[in-house]
């Protein structure tokens, strides 16, 4: 999220949503777009291939064939450049590459984005105005947007459409992008992810020895810990595909197959693909499941030994930070000390590390600090989860954790009657910071950046550039801003490069002293020192840059976002003109189909009938949490799948029959038919959020005495289709086929 | 005081003024200091009483979604007894959807893992630790002996705090392996 | 703004109100009401039809000119001086009257063996307990908690994600929502 709720509850003028439903998924989040209705009689516009709890609120709903999310905003685009109302200095100024985005977007016209998407022409237009005449607008998506075959493109095309409108960097405009669990950000902050460090700091081995360093601990060690040196820069297997590291039914790329599965509280029945999982959790060697709750993944396989279930402790029964999706943190309070015989999670992998062997060199950083400029042993003794979130404030400079103290952040949560709901400011004591201190918070004095990339307020304020992540310059066209965009209150007019050790002092216009050289990082990103971080925040420079916004990635397929067919399209006629990627090799340790699914035959002939998960409000992840709960398993008792009468009656199904859904991959579930008229009869929608029934089979008697939950049911993700996105590989939830047959 | 002015200027919000009129602090015990001759009687000696008596209040975050509502949990004598509205949270300011409000439930839930488990042949059977962790250490050094590092896929939690998250990435490291993950791909 | 007149009232903004359930479980929840107890229920409306879809919370209403209390055979009812409509459930015989009079469908009645026996109505008691002793055990037991005395807000309303249920005296929260139809400039 690039700014955050109250922030369009102040400010928007038009809530452009698509493929979120936060009424189901983020209810106080559509709080404060109900409240910007109100307040600003700002309008809301809903793209969904649902007629969902938000669409029933929106302004405007325009309801999208599944997986056509480019093509509509290139539709949108066509207008806007068409008639000249894109923002000519913000891209002039800010922006690399729009000329390729203009072409591409010249060729989708009202009509063509219409046959593609099933949106009107005239609604097109419409929004496209409603868009470029009201501003500031600002864009929000979810799941519907990312999980894709191409949800690469989709997450990039939605930030291009804000440049093009000058909405970036603006109070009520930006994108604000909900994110699902309570600290999903904040995991993905840390990169819990098979291709980066913590914060973002990839793989490659300038990151490893700035860790190995930040950790304390000698780098040569700790390349020999791994396989060799080459899989210590080679991306893992993805939550996506990890199963194909058991089976290797697709050709994969590892020094090892996958033999044993640990699990720390990841529901992977929300995972597509459940009969591979199933497979894959048949043949492991050792599966390690550790939650509150039984694991269903426990219950899904039918495994006889080798399998165990660690009790862990809630979030209510350990301490520490977590971030909002707006990237404030927020101290979150032990409640209770753990119950049962449950331990914490830290715990548990303390307990761990000392029996694999390397408890000293993981717990060591705790013990050491920032003293005359060098990380050094400072004591003998940790204190969790203090010294773990000192480690991360004085490790993570990509993102600026640099102010995320634990005094800082224990004082926002006591006194966060002090902060303005609308602004995020503080007040009495807490004035010139803003609630939880949402990154880049730079270092102990900054007051954290409420809106990213505001050039308009200083960086020590909370303002910024865009951050220089791609060199100087591209087919000799310079990355940094105009010389016109300077942040304000910066010492350095216009654009400017991401600051190294080699160029500080040039940039800067400052002299280092000899001892500061000695002591500096090679640059912003890995200075332990915090003297780059000092001397830019004093001139009022962000330590990152300040660059061009690019719309072009050179490095990928699509250099620019490109429409592309579902792998399962509704559409054959369309696949020929917008086909997928070529099958593409080592992905996350695996190869993945794309063209070659797409076009192994017309899919639609015998699964006609597309096939949409969605959201209920009682339910969240894979449901396990919810489903233990009396009063939220009531609301929705068992598995169903929403239905438009008129496509029931085709297959003799009354409201509340039993029906088949069999998918492409030979896959089914049997699920209730609950009539509705929010979808329409060419799809039908699901939610994603049970488990404990198996392709028919019910699986009650995998639970241990005493832990089924009030309700169980078919995983949708049984029926999920076969496909992945090209980049980040996560799973195409939402643009799939089925074949409905009655039960 | 700020809130105040805001409802003034912006009716956004019912409650609040519900408060302003029952003159009460949240989370204060100021049922006494109800204004007579509203329609709101003064509160009885009884009603004074605490329902919790010697209970705390401990300000805490929702563990469903991103949005980040504050919560608070009453706690006497190391029991969690009931959950509050925090109603001058700056994000949420009180609101909860139907899983945030049931958090209580969630977390002394019926159904909870009480002890660690093992399968044995076909069977469930409760072990203690000290078992669990010799037996699955055991296996995991053994595995990891024959294939090298590369054997283990950890998946880590989105519901993990950011210090747990950032430790369970560097535990994955320091194991030896990439092959590590959680719900967020893109 | 109140002349000491005021009549406690609910009230739900449908234009606000998303169905999420907040409202109703957080009633459950709080009072610990058994499961099929739904003093608070959230009923959606022409669901799937653009324009015309909308949900509402509905339980209680407290009536100022309560139907329920008028048919009670066993004058169970009795109304607070702030307008909150309760009950003595030792009093109440179970009859079902109330349920037939109450254009809200708001008296539930717990269902215990074959034939569904009934016992005493349970209803929303606007989190006001009921006529025991002020936050004792067996008022907790038998009417749930008793926020009012403690000077809080109805759960419910407190709980709200979206701040469209309404709670308080009845001019207030006219006014409330009269100035937010304002600031949108249409509906009502």
């Amino acid at each position: 999220m690039t700014n955050h709720f109250g922030d369009v509850v102040g400010h928007s003028k038009v809530i452009f949503i698509i493929g979120a439903n936060s009424a189901a998924a983020n209810p106080i989040g559509m709080k404060h777009f109900l409240q910007a209705k109100d307040r600003n009689n700002a309008q809301l516009i809903v793209v969904d291939p649902v007629f969902t709890k938000t669409a029933a609120k929106a302004d405007h709903f325009l309801r999208i064939r599944t997986g056509t999310d480019v093509a509509l905003v290139y539709g949108l685009m066509h207008v806007i450049f068409k008639n000249g109302w894109e923002d000519k200095e913000f891209i002039k100024t800010r922006v690399y590459g729009m000329d390729e985005i203009k072409a591409e977007a010249m060729k989708w016209t009202p009509e063509l984005t219409a046959d593609v998407t099933g949106i009107p022409a005239e609604q097109i237009v419409q929004i496209a105005t409603i868009l470029a005449k009201t501003k500031p607008a600002t864009v929000v998506w979810a799941l519907g947007i990312t999980q894709h075959s191409t949800g690469t493109s989709n997450t990039r095309i939605l930030p291009i459409l804000q440049l093009v409108l000058g909405n970036m960097g603006k109070n009520g405009g930006g994108c604000n992008i909900i994110r699902g669990h309570d600290n999903v950000q904040g995991s993905t902050d840390m990169c819990c992810l098979a291709d980066s460090l913590s914060g973002y700091y990839g793989l490659a081995e300038g990151s490893w020895k700035y860790f190995a360093k930040s950790w304390g601990v000698d780098y040569e060690w700790l390349k020999g810990r791994f396989a060799a040196p080459e899989w210590m820069q080679a991306k893992g297997f993805s939550l996506a595909k990890w199963w194909q590291g058991v089976l290797q039914e697709e050709t994969t790329y590892s020094s090892s197959p996958v033999r044993a599965l640990w699990v720390q509280g990841n529901g992977i029945t929300s995972m597509s693909q459940q009969v591979k999982i199933q497979e894959a959790l048949d043949k492991l060697d050792l599966v390690v499941l550790v939650d509150p709750f039984v694991n269903e993944a426990a219950v899904l396989t039918n495994r006889k030994d080798d399998m165990y279930l660690l009790p862990a402790a809630t979030q209510f029964e350990t301490e520490g930070s977590v971030t909002a999706t707006n990237r404030t943190s927020q101290w979150r309070s032990k409640v209770v000390d753990p119950l049962y015989e449950s331990k914490t999670d830290h715990d548990i992998m303390f307990l761990f590390a000392e029996r694999f062997g390397f408890y000293d060199e993981y717990t060591r950083a705790m013990k050491m600090a920032v003293k005359d400029r060098e990380l050094q042993p400072v004591k003998e003794e940790f204190v969790w989860p203090d010294d773990a979130c000192r480690e991360i404030a004085r490790t993570i400079k990509t993102i600026g954790l640099g102010g995320w103290t634990p005094e800082r952040l224990r004082k926002h949560q006591e006194n966060w009657h002090m902060f303005d709901p609308l602004t995020l400011e503080g007040k009495g004591p807490m004035k010139g910071e803003y609630y939880g201190l949402p990154w880049p918070s730079w270092d102990e004095n900054h007051p954290g950046s409420p809106v990213l990339y505001d050039v308009n307020t200083p960086v020590t304020a909370g303002g910024m550039g865009f951050r220089n992540r791609f060199g100087l310059e591209h087919d000799g066209v310079s990355q940094l801003a105009d010389p016109s965009v300077s942040v304000k209150d910066s010492k350095i007019a216009g654009g400017y490069p991401e600051i190294t050790k080699d160029n500080i002092e040039q940039v800067l216009g400052i002299t280092l002293t000899a001892a500061e050289k000695e002591k500096m990082g090679a640059n912003w990103k890995v200075d332990l020192s915090g003297i780059i971080n000092e001397k830019c925040l004093a001139a009022g420079v962000a330590p990152y840059g300040n660059a061009r916004a690019r719309v072009k990635v050179w490095q990928f397929p699509d250099p620019i976002p490109k429409h592309r067919e579902p792998i399962h399209s509704s559409r054959p006629d369309l696949v020929e003109r917008f086909p997928s990627y070529d099958d593409q090799k080592n992905n996350f340790r695996v190869d993945v189909k794309f063209v070659s699914e797409q076009k192994a035959q017309e899919w639609v002939k015998d699964f006609p009938t597309m096939l949409v998960s969605m959201r209920v409000v009682n339910l969240s992840g894979a449901g396990m949490l919810e489903r233990t709960s009396k009063y939220l398993s009531h609301l929705t008792p068992e598995m169903f799948a929403n239905i438009h009468p008129d496509l029931a009656l085709q297959y003799g199904l009354r409201d509340g029959d039993m029906m088949w859904l069999h998918a492409p991959q030979g896959t089914k579930i049997r699920v209730k038919a609950q009539y509705s008229l929010t979808v329409t009869p060419d799809r039908i929608a699901l939610p994603y959020n049970f488990a404990g029934v198996m392709q028919g089979v019910d699986l009650s008697d995998n639970y241990p005495e005493g832990t089924k939950p009030y309700t169980i049911g078919e995983s949708s993700n049984t029926i999920t289709n076969y496909g992945f996105d090209i980049i980040t590989q996560i799973p195409e939830y939402n643009a799939g086929l089925c074949r409905i047959e009655k039960a | 005081m700020i809130e105040k002015m805001r409802d003034k200027m912006t009716p956004r919000i019912g409650r609040r003024s519900f408060l302003k009129m029952a003159a009460v602090g949240a989370g204060v015990g100021a049922a006494a200091s109800l204004p007579l001759g509203r329609s709101l009687r003064a509160a009885t000696a009884a009603e004074v009483k605490e329902p919790f008596p010697g209970s705390k209040r401990v300000k805490t975050i929702c563990s469903i979604c991103s949005a980040g509502c504050g919560m608070i949990a009453e706690v006497q004598n190391g029991v969690w007894v009931r959950q509050d509205v925090a109603q001058d949270h700056p994000i949420s300011e009180g609101s909860h959807c139907c899983k945030g409000i049931d958090q209580i439930d969630l977390i002394k839930s019926k159904q909870r893992l009480k002890f660690p488990m093992k399968k044995e042949n076909g069977q469930w059977k409760r072990i203690g630790w000290d078992q669990a962790v010799d037996e699955i250490s055991g296996k995991m050094l053994a595995l990891r002996k024959e294939n090298g590092p590369d054997m283990a896929m950890f998946l880590g939690s989105a519901k993990f705090n950011l210090q747990q998250a950032y430790y369970f990435r560097k535990f994955a490291a320091m194991w030896g392996t990439n092959n590590i993950d959680h719900v967020a791909r893109i | 703004m109140s002349n000491g007149q005021a009549r406690m009232k609910f009230y739900c903004d449908t234009t606000r109100c998303i169905e999420c359930f907040a409202c109703s479980v957080a009633c459950s929840e709080a009072h610990e009401l058994p499961v099929g107890i739904s003093r608070r229920k959230v009923v959606t409306m022409h669901e799937g039809i653009p324009g015309k879809e909308y949900s509402i919370s509905i339980a209680c209403m407290h009536c100022t000119d309560a139907p329920c209390e008028q048919v009670c055979p066993v004058d169970c009812f009795y109304i607070r001086e702030d307008g909150i409509v309760l009950h003595d459930k030792n009093k109440c015989i179970g009859c079902g009257y109330c349920l037939y009079a109450c254009p809200f469908g708001a008296p539930q009645f717990p269902r215990d063996g074959a034939f569904g026996t009934k016992g005493a109505m349970d209803k929303c008691t606007m989190c006001a307990g009921g006529p025991e002793e002020t936050n004792s055990a067996r008022e907790r037991h038998l009417y749930g908690h008793n926020r009012i005395a403690e000077g809080k807000v109805p759960i419910c309303a407190a709980v709200c994600a979206t701040n469209a249920l309404l709670v308080g005296d009845a001019e207030e929260v006219s006014t409330i929502y009269r100035k937010r139809v304002s600031s949108r400039g249409k509906g009502a």
